[in-house]
């Protein structure tokens, strides 16, 4: 044990550059898999980590005004009580538009059970007696910002105007709008001018469980200590989670699976740096038997070597991405994920011990290959097929230089090594080819929304106008290149519960410009174009016919194409609008699309149109999913150093095997008199011939996959094949370059050091 | 036949075919051999006489394909490779003609390994290297790296590894067949102060001093045992042996 650790502790030492490139991809892997999981639950789930942050509670009970709550904390599996806070019913009105309210009265110190996660601004305080401060997911869905002017009405008509001062998350209730009424936190003097009866102002408590599971019982006891003509109502953890959990996972799947792919990669890297050791290695393992080491040991020390690497690599990792996760979320938009908890200690446990697996099994065969080495093996050479290839002929011909022939030559002398190098390299290029495929997708769909159907920058909708008036405004607009009238309903489909969107977006004669993947745009009334998604549901194809209700009356539509479309989950049906008149249905309220002139952005947009109505209009943002993307950039940038880290331990496995088996002929071709500089020629040339070779084959793979890949994954979320695009030619160029000069580099060192070399020594004389 | 009370090792009719490309090549024919505790014994013989392969047989790194190999008393042709490494831990020390040393690992790693192999503790392991390569007059390189040292240097850092568990028989392999007529007869020098202490030894040699400083020396040929002759101190010496002899004593 103890000579092994011996032994083990001088090999590390004597390969350190190594050795660390391969802890290093260990953590970036780690790291990364964490880091997608943590966003990956965090998307699904974002329940869990609102819940541990807020210090929630468990179950919400609307209760009756006056109610006597002090006995609730003696409640058998109850550890805190958050409340009791009075509320109010309010009713918000933002032009036309008048939204349902909960007012709740809170003091400005910060509760210990239901904290409140403050986004934006500030809490409540004394110094802002009109201050509130307003539920994110419903600040979002009204577009209020800090800084704004609300208007609260109470039930009796009592008006009060208040200000939001902050923006906040919480764990009491889903997400607005798929929980109602919208969440507004006051003092309590707002909430008693919005309601002065105290007879209708009720009162709310939390409470907090030492065991969720007891959620049941708890409320039990509680409606049976309160009485339940004095209990309203009773929400629980359980509805809360349900409704906020998100089908739209496809962040943290798209960074799992890199991840994934990282892990395969670096499998394959560790195995081959194993591989190759133990081939370095041969006599020196055969020594190590002659001394008594049995097959069994050696086995065990090539491959705890390895597992003691990997722990450190996945030690660093978790370190890291401990260290990561909170900056890294930070630069994502709110709204993406409201909360994020630190991944439960199984998973953690988990990703560590599945990647430490992954990189004791990588190493099992090279083991194993180690415990078969003969006692008295000698290093076996390469027999050369011939003397000089015709290959190698041909090129001496034309007088290339001798040492860039000798060298290509000796890249592919022995076989299996070659072809793990170049396969290992292939593999990774591969790989940071498709990343760079997605990287041009993002870049794509951020610059041109258009090309993922987002042709459109505002939607307007007439709001305090009236439709006339808001028509000239839009169409009068000398930003706008294009307007478009639509209506958006959402109907139900035939025989099933699931309700999709409907559009009217333009005319027949003239239709929004979709990006169409397949077949053509809505030329006639009755025609319809349908994204992925709907299609997939419906079961339908292209050239299909479709019977929708819309506006109360059943519409026939021929689908005549398929378009790109990232909203409604990709379940979308758009047709032009003179096919309801034509069908006799009653139009929805039109709003107008806009497309804005080059140049144009769409905050200034929007300013110049509520300039011209007087604020009279409402102009809403159309959200461009690939805003969101920007941690995706991030995380891809960062696999593809750790792809990059991956391919460099190829390399250096590459030069070692390789300078092994040709540091005898080094000292030969030095004594016939080629001189140091064609010698590390020689060297450098075998190394980058097989990185050239792999990185050729792994470009080619990756180029003609990133595409296929993208919109296979684009297809299977709804929004349809036809968003990919290829990786840019710039940074393919860069990594190209990249990668061979890291194999020069890779094999400059040992190269250096080989030809340095005592002659006597490398000859064996 | 029963085995004389000392004796250490014993060979009996032991064959050796390998798998060569044109067919079997027979390295050895029916060896027997014997060795008593304490004794030197050269072996020699013209190249592919089996010298190495008899050697290496012994020490168990090849498998006999028949005959019996014995030690102190025990029978060990049949053992695994397993059990042939715990054998050599203790038991047998090796020196080759190529020094074999650990690239990796600094002279006194190496000589410590081989006793930590063996069964010292840290502390002895440390204690038994200082105390070798103090005798070796290698103190001064215990931290160096084996490939900063002369061939010579190697050898002698090689030797202490091999008597670093204190095993009862050492096997040389040509030991000084890579080495200049100094540095041979520094390394030849120590084979014999090691052999006085009651060291047994089986040296593999093409060099007639080497096999000069022998009790026996054993002739090899094609595989089988041609002579085996007991090396007595006559007077009147060549020049040569006698001037190892001197070097020796």
């Amino acid at each position: 044990m103890r000579a092994a650790g011996r032994w083990i502790s001088a090999d590390l030492a004597a390969r350190r550059g190594q050795v660390l490139v391969v802890i290093a991809v260990i953590a970036g892997v780690v790291a990364s898999l964490l880091l997608s999981a943590t966003v990956l639950a965090g998307a699904t789930n974002p329940w869990q980590g609102l819940f541990a942050q807020t210090r929630g509670a468990q179950i919400w009970m609307r209760l009756a005004p006056g109610t006597n709550t002090h006995d609730l904390s003696r409640i058998s599996g109850v550890t805190d009580v958050a409340g009791p806070y009075a509320t109010a019913v309010a009713t918000l009105s933002q032009g036309p538009v008048q939204s349902q309210v909960s007012l709740r009265a809170m003091t400005p110190a910060e509760p210990a059970v239901g904290k409140l996660l403050v986004r934006q601004g500030s809490w409540l305080s004394r110094s802002a007696p009109d201050g509130v401060v307003v539920e994110a997911s419903f600040a979002q869905a009204l577009h209020v910002n800090v800084g704004d002017g609300l208007a609260l009405d109470g039930i009796d008509g009592n008006a009060a105007r208040v200000r939001v001062i902050g923006i906040a998350d919480t764990s009491d209730q889903g997400f607005y709008p798929d929980q109602t009424p919208g969440l507004i936190w006051a003092l309590r003097g707002v909430v008693d001018r919005v309601e002065p009866v105290p007879g209708h102002i009720e009162e709310l408590v939390g409470l907090r469980l030492a065991d969720p599971a007891q959620t049941g019982l708890v409320v039990q006891q509680a409606v049976t200590q309160l009485g339940s003509s004095s209990v309203l109502s009773v929400t629980t953890w359980i509805q809360v989670e349900q409704s906020m959990a998100r089908g739209d996972p496809l962040l943290g799947l798209l960074l799992a699976l890199f991840g994934l792919i990282a892990l395969g990669g670096a499998v394959l890297a560790i195995a081959n740096a194993a591989a190759g050791r133990v081939l370095v290695q041969l006599q020196e393992l055969a020594t190590l038997k002659t001394l008594g080491f049995t097959p069994g040991q050696v086995m065990s020390m090539v491959v705890a070597e390895q597992a003691v690497i990997g722990v450190a690599g996945t030690a660093i990792g978790l370190a890291a991405a401990r260290e990561l996760t909170i900056p890294l979320l930070q630069g994502l938009p709110s709204g993406v994920l409201p909360a994020v908890m630190p991944l439960p200690a199984v998973w953690v446990a988990l990703i560590g011990g599945g990647t430490e697996l992954a990189v004791v099994i990588a190493t099992a065969v090279p083991g194993w290959q180690a415990a078969r080495v003969r006692p008295v093996a000698t290093a076996v050479r390469p027999q050369p097929t011939s003397h000089l290839s015709w290959l190698t002929r041909t090129a001496l011909l034309p007088r290339f230089p001798l040492a860039v022939v000798l060298g290509a030559r000796a890249a592919f002398l022995r076989r299996l090594p070659a072809a793990l190098t170049v396969g290992a390299l292939a593999v990774t290029m591969t790989m940071v080819t498709i990343g760079l495929g997605f990287l041009s997708t993002v870049d794509d769909v951020q610059d041109n929304p258009a090309s993922i159907g987002l042709a459109d920058a505002l939607t307007v909708s007439p709001g305090e106008l009236s439709n006339a008036a808001a028509r000239s405004i839009v169409y009068g607009d000398r930003q706008a290149a294009a307007v478009y009238p639509s209506v958006q309903e959402s109907t139900l489909l035939p025989g099933d519960t699931t309700s999709i969107t409907t559009l009217g977006m333009g005319t027949s004669s003239r239709p929004f410009p979709f990006d169409v993947a397949a077949g053509h745009l809505y030329t006639a009334p009755g025609e319809a174009v349908a994204s992925q998604g709907l299609l997939s549901v419906l079961h339908l194809q292209v050239g299909e016919y479709v019977r929708m209700p819309i506006g109360g009356v059943p519409v026939i539509f021929h689908i005549v194409g398929r378009i790109i479309e990232p909203e409604y989950d990709g379940q979308v049906l758009a047709y032009g609008l003179d096919t309801l008149s034509q069908a006799g249905a009653a139009m929805p309220p039109v709003s107008y699309s806009l497309v804005l002139r080059p140049g144009v952005t769409a905050d200034a947009g929007r300013a110049h149109l509520l300039r011209g109505a007087g604020e009279g209009l409402d102009v809403s943002i159309v959200s461009n999913p690939a805003d969101q993307l920007g941690i995706v950039r991030a995380m891809l940038t960062g696999l593809i150093v750790i792809l990059g880290l991956i391919g460099l331990t190829s390399l250096l496995t590459a030069s070692a095997v390789g300078l092994r088996d040709h540091l005898r002929d080094v000292g030969v071709l030095r004594a016939m008199g080629l001189t140091p500089a064609q010698l590390m020629t020689t060297l450098v040339t075998s190394t980058t011939v097989l990185a050239l070779t792999g990185v050729a084959a792994g470009t080619a793979a990756g180029a003609a996959l990133a595409g296929r890949l993208i919109n296979t994954g684009a297809q299977a979320y709804g929004i349809g094949a036809g968003i990919g695009r290829p990786p840019s030619v710039a940074g393919i160029t860069v990594a190209v370059a990249i990668a061979v000069a890291a194999a020069s580099g890779a094999a400059i060192l040992p190269a250096r050091r080989a030809v340095r070399a005592r002659l006597a020594t490398v000859l064996g004389t | 036949m029963k085995p004389p009370a000392d004796e250490l090792m014993r060979t009996a009719g032991l064959i050796k075919v390998f798998d060569g490309d044109g067919g079997p090549v027979h390295a050895l024919r029916g060896v027997d051999l014997s060795l008593a505790a304490g004794e030197f014994v050269a072996v020699m013989g013209p190249s592919g006489s089996g010298k190495s392969t008899l050697l290496h047989t012994i020490g168990g790194l090849e498998p006999a394909t028949r005959g019996e190999i014995w030690l102190d008393g025990r029978r060990v042709d049949g053992l695994s490779q397993a059990q042939w490494a715990m054998l050599r831990r203790r038991s047998i020390g090796f020196v080759f003609q190529t020094f074999n040393l650990v690239s990796t690992m600094t002279v006194a790693d190496n000589v410590e390994l081989a006793a930590l192999l063996g069964g010292a503790t840290r502390h002895e392991a440390r204690e038994r290297r200082e105390e070798l390569l103090g005798e070796l007059n290698l103190s001064a390189k215990a931290g160096a790296a084996p490939t900063r040292l002369s061939g010579g240097e190697q050898q002698r850092v090689a030797v202490a590894r091999a008597l670093a568990s204190k095993p009862r028989l050492l096997l040389a392999d040509e030991p000084t067949g890579n080495l200049d007529s100094s540095n041979s007869a520094d390394v030849l020098r120590l084979l014999g102060r090691f052999h006085r202490r009651g060291q047994a030894i089986l040296l593999v040699t093409h060099d007639a001093r080497a096999a000069s400083l022998a009790d026996r020396v054993i002739s090899l040929f094609d595989g089988m045992v041609a002579d085996d002759a007991e090396v007595r101190p006559p007077l009147g010496l060549p020049p040569a042996a006698a001037g190892v002899l001197r070097l020796s004593g």
